[in-house]
């Protein structure tokens, strides 16, 4: 027990995800060859960053690079969350790539998580200091571009990513996130709040199979440094392909300026179909200049942008298409669903999507060689879906302190405790009889209490 | 006694005859004699007879509320007895048969807890156990079989037992009163999960009285309940009829554990384990003839209990350590419940028992053989026998040659086994088990020949006969048959009929005993190779036998061992694998279902044996042989993966799907038209249909099959005769479902009501009783809803989970389902553990039962734990910060140094040198890590002769961290070198001034309670002597500001914090790998130490109390002392010795003025005269009026009283208060007449 062995892996590729169950599973991860032969070896510093993000959040957790950065030792910690933290993202990738693992690891953190990620920019320092300023240093935050055609936006995860959490039994209260500014590439500005509850015990098995109808179709679009007409244009082109089949599209616009337009010009839409079984469908994209360090840095300099009308057209058309293949979930939140699905108590989960994604199945091997769980994956010949089957691990939130249960607290008028869903609530209780507030909270099932103290001589 | 066994023998003998009456006499009432005439006394006024209902029916009023308080309180309680029922169950994930039930036996020594374990044996299966070694499992009813277990005598033992027992019978010497032992078990149990509990007295005909032995009996009794409930059942065994329990009295007994329920634990739900009931020891003999200290392999049998076992999980072996299981096999259950015909009761047949470490049942099932245990007896020796018999002569060991001659035949076999071996790896990783097993029990058997001349000496005498340690179990199984051989020979052959007939038997002679070892045909031509060498020997029998094999038995027997396999054969190629299956999926829609699995599957998850590209591998030295072994494979396996997938490792990170290449034109009509009914606004009925379609059957296609599968054709080769065979499963399905449907609905009821009455749990579904009680269960069940709605809810939807889970894992085949869920409870498994200390063999003992437990994710992992401790009530003494301890938490045991702490009011976890004495603290602690919530036993001493309580400490462990914040109190004292006004320079408090850096602006104090704060450090010029004149300079002067001057003489305080550190220090109890009567020694405390080495306790002389130095005492003026409420205290002090100057100095008076003198004095007199006498007549004149009034006052008393109490009291209490002010009056009057 004392020599720690390494699970081996090979290549840059799913490092998010690799480190994510890593974490998850306490297995220490030893990763080589990422990117040897490239031109630019090593890892890339959104990778770096996801890194550091996971060292803020956690307690202990080893990370070794060799000089070269082909080779990485990760030895996870104890997810601890904890307030008002704040990461800089950097530019190199959207905020998307780092909610994503984020909000998973932070369901099992020792404390409720919340952090402000935040691109970075040429004036950090003043963000930075306006920020601690606002916060008091005591919430997680990240900077960075919250807008990217790479990785789903900052509206998507809004509007898709944090209801599909729902479905696990996580609760809604301190589930959120907050668009401060926006940011697009190549210089970012963007910031965000997210904040993610613990889970108290495990996740809750589903079965979600029901991709109901299409009953709504919601939008946001949003601008930074350019005209409102811009997203005036996208709004109606994307309706003017919905208005065929459904008449309950509103989009939204989100024109940003001054301080929160971040620092460079562009535009974007994000649509999600809500339908009548709670399954939300989302697509999305942004448009802005190419990042400086990309390849072909000067042809995209000089290439137009594609017009707003196009954009929005392209997104609805992106949208139904995701809506014909079928599933709860869309292509991009496959992943997701599938290591919820793994993390969940020893019941079967059973889940439908549409084609499956090759993210998603990266995502299932993973799952099987960090979690042992594997999925029974069959094909739905009647609506071109594939139906998925598993039985969860039975992740349990080891990290988060001991909570007493009702039945568990001895001598219940004598004590004082709080409730650990809001932590602010202090209920001091003289004589239960006399408090039937305290009554219904016992009533209302499981919930759990944080014994403050406990009146040590009825034990 | 034996009058009193007489009676009971008649009282038995009474109690058979009227068994065979129908129906009971219903109770009669008394109508004439004494009771009856003492029940009428008793109520003259009818009213007693009446039930409460009826009284308050009479007299409603009488009922009613007097008192809102009381009435709230009443409201209040009922609800909380109604919220407390109220609980949501725990998910009962378990499906098919549950494992055995565990019932640990435990108790001291010689109270009859193996005589307890023969006489239920006895009961339940009509034979006579011997002896009692490790876990017996018998079938006790239909539906119900029990593992008894006795409980080891040591602690760690105990601890281990209290993990696994589902039942704990305790046994307490009545007539010697309750031992320790018990006390510690039960709270070892109470912290591990409570099971079940059940007292049983014994020795009771040790009593003559009867008289005191009822008093005994109540007096346990009531000690039992206050330690677990009032009503805790405690049975008692009243006595010994012919060396055993009364018949009545262990049929008694057995009804009672018959009828218990056993609720699930929440550490055992969620962790795996097995009682381990057979233990083997595989390594190949060879590497244990070159070094008998080699790392050995062993496998471990035994029922899965807790929760499902997957593949890939850790294990910890109590006592052992923690290994990764390399080899899973699921196994035929060697103790089968009996088929559900309808009957009652058991039949004589069905009345199983396995006990392999005992030495019963002498069939043995492994992986891929049967042993057959036959009797020396009846063995026929071959020729190098007969030589060995008159080689040994009784008493005496083998001589050399004989040695000789059988080492020569064990290397023989084993160089053939070597070849085969090598073989077999090759063709696959397939671990050979057979022989291995064999060889051990040759091993064995050297020492047997020994033990077995003096067997019946030794009967009696457990201890001795364990001194041959890992061939106990061996050894019994041949004196059983010496003892009964008869009955035995009676039981193999009833034992045998469910497994017998689709295997062969192959003989083979081993040093003195013939094993019949038997073949399953299936394994022939799977593994021809291995046994081609010995089918050379017995060639004719197998042809012969291989015919009668039953074909469908046979197929079920293959699909065990094909998991196996699949397990096991990483390297096995696929297509040898659909051919096997070709051979053994009957059912056509099994084999569909598999079709469609394995096609999507296999996309993702690559060929079912081959990994990914993301190979796992250990670092560990040892496994890089196998490494490079395979690597050439692994590689292979990749790139063709590759071919399929992804061909880049670097490939971004990135969840979007982005390439949609052809993003359609939805503009277009066609295009609407297909998805419109995707939305709100399309056809609602196609819709749903669209979800009931994929949902009920799959195998329903449409048109859009070929669409569908369209998509995976070019990825897939074998596709195209797939559509086909589901329509041909369909119908094979369509009636599967319709009964799979029923039987879902049936299960849910059953469900339903199990959650309302969880008492009921073990009923048959079928029996009219149950479905009565059901339909009952249902319509309160509505009721209740309307009540408690939510809970209800809650509870059904976590109900429905296992209906959900049930359904969806029937679906699925053996192969998937196995992947997917694992090994579930109640199967028989056999679990290959590699590498462990050849200890662990050697030091084998069948009477300490070995516990593997599974490990949750993480659950191997090491850090700082933090738990909630409080020291036991009964250890004598407080437990001491860095004294190590032995705690059990989880599966563990181990010792480790803990730091106790309290929590302040600010969050800060103070350190505390002792543990409180009735009080919870915060113990930190460095171990393997155990989720929050769980349990912990902490013991100090492991020994047995420990007179008094051996468990030191409870807890509960509350989280776990990598870091560990605790702090304790540290006071830097410093004295003043030199004072300004407020300001002083403070020295020796700190060593450097990098040090008073730290402390810049710290809070100080002097002992006279002036406060103050730390600057700076003083440059050197100021503070000291500069290093021009001379004297060097000292670091470490602060400058610090005061709120007023500081004296020279002060001392000053800072208090400040340092963190204190744990010691990274755990020690797993490795008992299992010593011999068990040995005291396991670990970290020795300090006191231990100096015990041992004869040292002193160090003294510091500061801390040592010294007389405390008399003040000086401060003299008050009298004014001062006598008017003041400390007058009283004052007089200790004594005033200065001399007189005052007026009582100095002598008067010499004037005539005149003595005459004056005189008279004043004389008029003095008077005066105080007459003040005495009026005083006295006043007096005597209040006495007369206060009688009067008293008089007065008592005869308004006895008037009023009857009307009301209260006025009356407070009236009393009034007068009193006027008494009291009279009388202070009186005094104050007094004291002014005096003229004081």
């Amino acid at each position: 027990m004392g020599k720690v062995s390494y699970m081996r892996l090979k290549g840059s590729q799913n490092l998010r995800l690799r480190l994510l169950l890593s974490t998850l599973s306490t297995t220490p991860i030893l990763i080589e060859d990422i990117r040897a032969d490239a031109t630019w070896p090593g890892l890339r510093p959104h990778e770096v960053s996801f890194l550091r993000v996971l060292e803020k959040v956690s307690d202990d957790c080893v990370v070794e690079i060799n000089e070269t950065g082909t080779k990485l030792k990760y030895k996870p910690g104890i997810v601890i969350g904890g307030r008002h933290l704040i990461h800089d993202c950097g530019t190199s990738r959207a905020i998307g790539y780092f909610l994503e693992p984020l909000i998973v690891l932070g369901l099992f953190g020792k404390k409720a998580l919340s952090i402000r990620l935040k691109g970075a920019t040429s004036s950090m320092t003043r963000l930075l200091g306006k920020s601690l300023e606002l916060y008091n240093y005591d919430t997680v935050a990240l900077i960075c571009i919250t807008n990217d055609s790479k990785d789903p936006s900052v509206d998507t995860f809004r509007s898709t990513t944090l209801p599909m959490l729902k479905q696990f039994g996580i609760p809604s209260e301190g589930l959120d996130l907050k668009i401060q500014c926006r940011g697009v590439p190549p210089h970012g500005g963007g910031e965000v709040i997210l904040s993610i509850p613990i889970v108290q015990d495990s996740l809750k098995a589903i079965t979600w199979i029901d991709e109901g109808m299409v009953k709504r179709i919601r939008g946001v679009t949003f601008s930074t440094k350019v005209s409102v007409q811009f997203e005036n244009t996208m709004i109606h082109a994307a309706r003017g392909i919905f208005n065929h089949l459904l008449p309950d599209v509103h989009i939204f616009t989100d024109h940003k300026a001054g301080d929160q337009a971040g620092k460079s010009p562009g535009y974007g839409i994000s649509l999600f179909a809500e339908t009548t079984s709670g399954c939300f469908i989302s697509a999305d994209t942004a448009v802005s200049y190419g990042r400086v360090d990309d390849e072909g840095e000067l042809d995209d300099k000089k290439k137009e942008l594609s017009p707003p009308g196009d954009i929005g057209e392209k997104i609805a058309s992106v949208l139904l298409t995701k809506i014909e293949q079928g599933g709860v979930v869309d292509s991009t939140h496959q992943g997701l669903l599938f290591l919820l699905c793994a993390l969940c108590p020893q019941d079967v989960s059973k889940v439908r999507v549409g084609k499956l994604s090759p993210y998603g199945i990266e995502v299932l091997r993973h799952i099987r060689d960090f979690l042992g769980v594997k999925f029974v994956i069959k094909p739905d010949p009647s609506t071109e879906t594939v139906i998925l089957k598993c039985v969860g691990c039975g992740l349990k939130n080891l990290s988060r302190k001991e909570m007493l249960t009702w039945d568990d607290i001895p001598f219940k008028d004598l004590l004082c405790f709080r409730m650990a869903s809001q932590s602010t609530s202090l209920i001091r209780m003289g004589n239960l009889y006399e408090h039937n507030k305290v009554h219904n909270i016992a009533v209302n099932g499981p919930q759990k209490f944080h014994v403050l103290a406990v009146d040590q001589s009825i034990r | 006694m034996a009058k009193l066994s007489e009676i009971s023998h008649q009282k038995s003998k009474k109690k058979n005859d009227g068994s065979n009456e129908q129906g009971h006499k219903s109770h009669r009432i008394r109508k004439s004699g004494a009771s009856a005439k003492k029940k009428s006394k008793s109520n003259p006024n009818s009213n007693e007879g009446l039930s409460k209902e009826q009284k308050k029916i009479n007299n409603p009023k009488a009922f009613a509320f007097t008192s809102t308080v009381k009435a709230k309180r009443l409201q209040s309680r009922a609800t909380e007895k109604e919220q407390k029922r109220l609980h949501v169950p725990t998910i009962d994930r378990t499906t098919g048969e549950p494992a055995p039930f565990v019932v640990v036996v435990q108790g001291p020594p010689q109270v009859g807890k193996s005589l307890l374990i023969k006489c239920l044996i006895k009961h339940y299966t009509k034979h006579n156990l011997p002896e009692v070694r490790g876990p017996i499992t018998i079938i006790s009813g239909k539906q119900r079989r029990l593992q008894f277990v006795e409980c080891p005598n040591d602690i760690n033992g105990m601890i281990d037992c209290a993990k696994f027992a589902d039942l704990a019978l305790l046994l307490i010497d009545g007539s010697y009163g309750f031992e320790m032992e018990t006390f510690e078990f039960l709270n070892i149990l109470q912290n591990h999960g409570f099971p079940r509990v059940m007292g049983v007295l014994t020795h009771l005909d040790k009593f003559k009285d009867v008289k005191k032995l009822k008093k005994t009996k109540q007096r346990l009794k009531h000690r039992f309940w206050t330690e677990i409930y009032d009503g805790a059942k405690l049975f008692y065994l009243s006595g010994l009829i012919h060396g055993k329990y009364t018949k009545r009295e262990v049929h008694n007994l057995a009804r009672f554990i018959s009828v218990m329920k056993f609720p699930p634990l929440s550490w055992r739900v969620s962790h795996p384990y097995i009682l381990v009931d057979r233990f083997e020891d595989v390594t190949p003999p060879e590497k244990v003839h070159m070094n008998s200290k080699c790392d050995r392999t062993v496998t471990l049998y035994g029922y899965l209990r807790g929760c499902n076992l997957k593949k890939g999980t850790k294990a910890h072996i109590a006592g052992v350590g923690d290994y990764p299981l390399s080899g899973i096999t699921a196994l035929a259950d060697p103790c089968p419940l009996p088929s559900a015909a309808k009957k009652k009761g058991l039949r004589d047949k069905e009345k199983l028992f396995y006990a392999p470490m005992s030495g019963l049942g002498d069939l043995l099932y492994d992986k891929d053989a049967v042993y057959i245990n036959i009797n020396d007896h009846f063995v026929q020796f071959s020729k190098d026998d007969g030589a060995n018999e008159e080689g040994v002569p009784k008493g005496k060991q083998r001589d050399v040659g004989v040695e000789l001659v059988k080492s020569l035949q064990n290397t023989k076999y084993s160089v053939d086994e070597k070849l085969e071996k090598i073989d077999a790896r090759e063709v696959a990783d397939r671990e050979v088990l057979l022989e291995p097993v064999e060889q051990y029990q040759h091993e064995i058997k050297d020492e047997d020949g020994e033990l077995d001349e003096d067997s019946d000496t030794e009967d009696d005498d457990g201890l001795e006969s364990l001194d041959g340690g890992k061939i106990s179990d061996r050894k019994t199984s041949s004196q059983t048959i010496g003892d009964s051989s008869d009955e035995e020979a009676l039981y193999s052959s009833e034992q045998r009929p469910p497994t017998q007939n689709n295997f062969k038997e192959q003989l083979d002679f081993h040093e003195g005993r013939v094993r019949r070892k038997a073949i399953f045909e299936n394994e022939m031509d799977i593994d021809d190779q291995k046994d081609s060498g010995e089918d050379d020997e017995d060639g004719q029998d197998d042809e012969s036998d291989s015919t009668d094999n039953d074909a469908t038995e046979n197929g079920d027997d293959e699909n065990l061992s094909t998991h196996s396999d699949f397990s096991a054969d990483d390297e096995e190629d696929n297509e040898d694998e659909m051919g096997n299956a070709s051979k053994w999926k009957e059912s056509l829609s099994e084999r569909t279902a598999l079709r469609h699995n394995i096609n999507l599957m296999q996309l993702v998850y690559g060929k079912p044996a081959s990994k990914s590209s993301t190979e796992m591998k250990d670092t560990s030295e040892e496994e890089s042989e196998d490494d490079e072994f395979f690597k050439p494979k692994g590689e292979g396996n990749k790139k063709s993966k590759e071919g399929v997938n992804d061909n880049d490792v670097d490939i971004d990170d990135c969840s979007k799907f982005l390439s949609n290449a052809s993003i359609k034109d939805w503009k277009s009509e066609d295009l609407i038209a297909s998805i419109r009914d995707r939305f709100v606004t399309g056809d609602w009925s196609k819709a749903s249909l669209r979800n009931q379609l994929s949902e009920g059957a799959p195998g329903d296609n449409d048109d859009g099959d070929d669409a569908v599968f369209g998509e995976f054709e070019d990825l897939e080769t074998g596709q195209k005769y797939e559509s086909h065979q589901d329509d041909i499963g369909d119908s094979h399905k369509d009636d599967d479902l319709a009964a799979e449907e029923r039987r879902l609905k049936k299960l849910a009821l059953r469900a339903k009501f199990d959650a309302q009455y969880p008492s009921f749990t073990t009923y048959n579904p079928f029996s009219l009783s149950f479905l009565m009680k059901m339909m009952m269960a249902i319509m309160t069940q509505r009721l209740v809803m309307v009540k408690e709605m939510e809970v209800d809810t809650l509870i059904r939807r976590k109900l429905n989970w296992r209906q959900v889970n049930i359904a969806e894992l029937n679906e699925l085949d053996e192969v998937t389902r196995i992947e997917i869920e694992g090994y579930r409870t109640g199967t028989y498994l056999r679990i290959e553990v590699r590498d462990v200390p050849f200890q662990m063999v050697e030091n084998f003992d069948p009477c300490h039962p070995i516990l593997l437990g599974g490990l949750a994710l993480g659950e191997e992992n090491v850090g700082y734990m933090q738990v909630r401790l409080k020291r036991h009530r009964w250890h004598k003494k407080v437990l001491k910060t860095r004294d190590p301890i032995i705690v059990s938490i989880g599966w563990r045991r181990y010792q480790t140094v803990p730091i106790y702490a309290i929590e302040d009011s600010n969050g800060r976890h103070r350190m505390l040198k002792y543990t409180p004495e009735h009080m919870h603290c915060l113990a930190m602690f460095w171990g393997p890590l155990a989720p929050p919530h769980t349990g912990v036993v902490a013991v100090q001493n492991l020994s047995n002769n420990q007179a008094s309580f051996r468990i030191t400490a409870t807890a509960t462990v509350l989280e776990f961290n990598h870091a560990a914040r605790i702090v304790k109190k540290i006071k830097l004292v410093g004295y003043a070198c030199k004072i300004f006004k407020k300001t002083a320079f403070i020295e020796d408090m700190f060593t450097s001034d990098l040090e008073i850096a730290r402390f810049e602006g710290a809070a100080i104090r002097t002992v006279s309670g002036i406060r103050g704060q730390v600057k700076k450090a003083v440059k050197e010029e100021i503070a000291n002597k500069s290093k021009k004149k001379g004297g060097h300079a000292k670091e470490g002067i602060a400058r610090c500001t005061f709120e007023d001057k500081i004296k020279m003489g002060d001392i000053v305080f800072l208090r400040a914090w340092s963190q204190v550190e744990i010691p990274q220090f755990y020690n797993p109890l490795t008992t299992a790998l010593q011999p068990r009567d040995k005291t396991w020694q670990g970290m020795k405390t300090v006191a231990e130490l100096r015990r041992e080495q004869n040292l002193p306790v160090p003294v510091n002389k500061d801390s040592l109390y010294k007389k405390v130095k008399e003040v000086q005492s401060i003299g008050y003026p009298q004014v001062i002392t006598g008017s003041s409420a400390f007058c009283i205290k004052a007089q200790r002090y004594t005033f200065s010795k001399r007189p005052l100057l007026e009582n100095r100095r002598a008067v010499v008076m004037e005539p005149h003025e003595r005459k004056v003198h005189a008279l004043v004095q004389h008029l003095q007199l008077i005066r105080n005269e007459k003040i005495k006498n009026g005083n006295s007549r006043k007096r005597r004149r209040e006495r007369h009026k206060k009688w009067s009034v008293q008089r007065k006052s008592k005869f308004q008393e006895e008037t009023e009283r009857g009307k009301e109490g209260k006025v009356h009291t407070r009236g009393k209490t009034k007068e009193k208060a006027q008494k009291f002010i009279i009388l202070i009056l009186e005094l104050s009057a007094f004291a002014g007449a005096s003229g004081i």
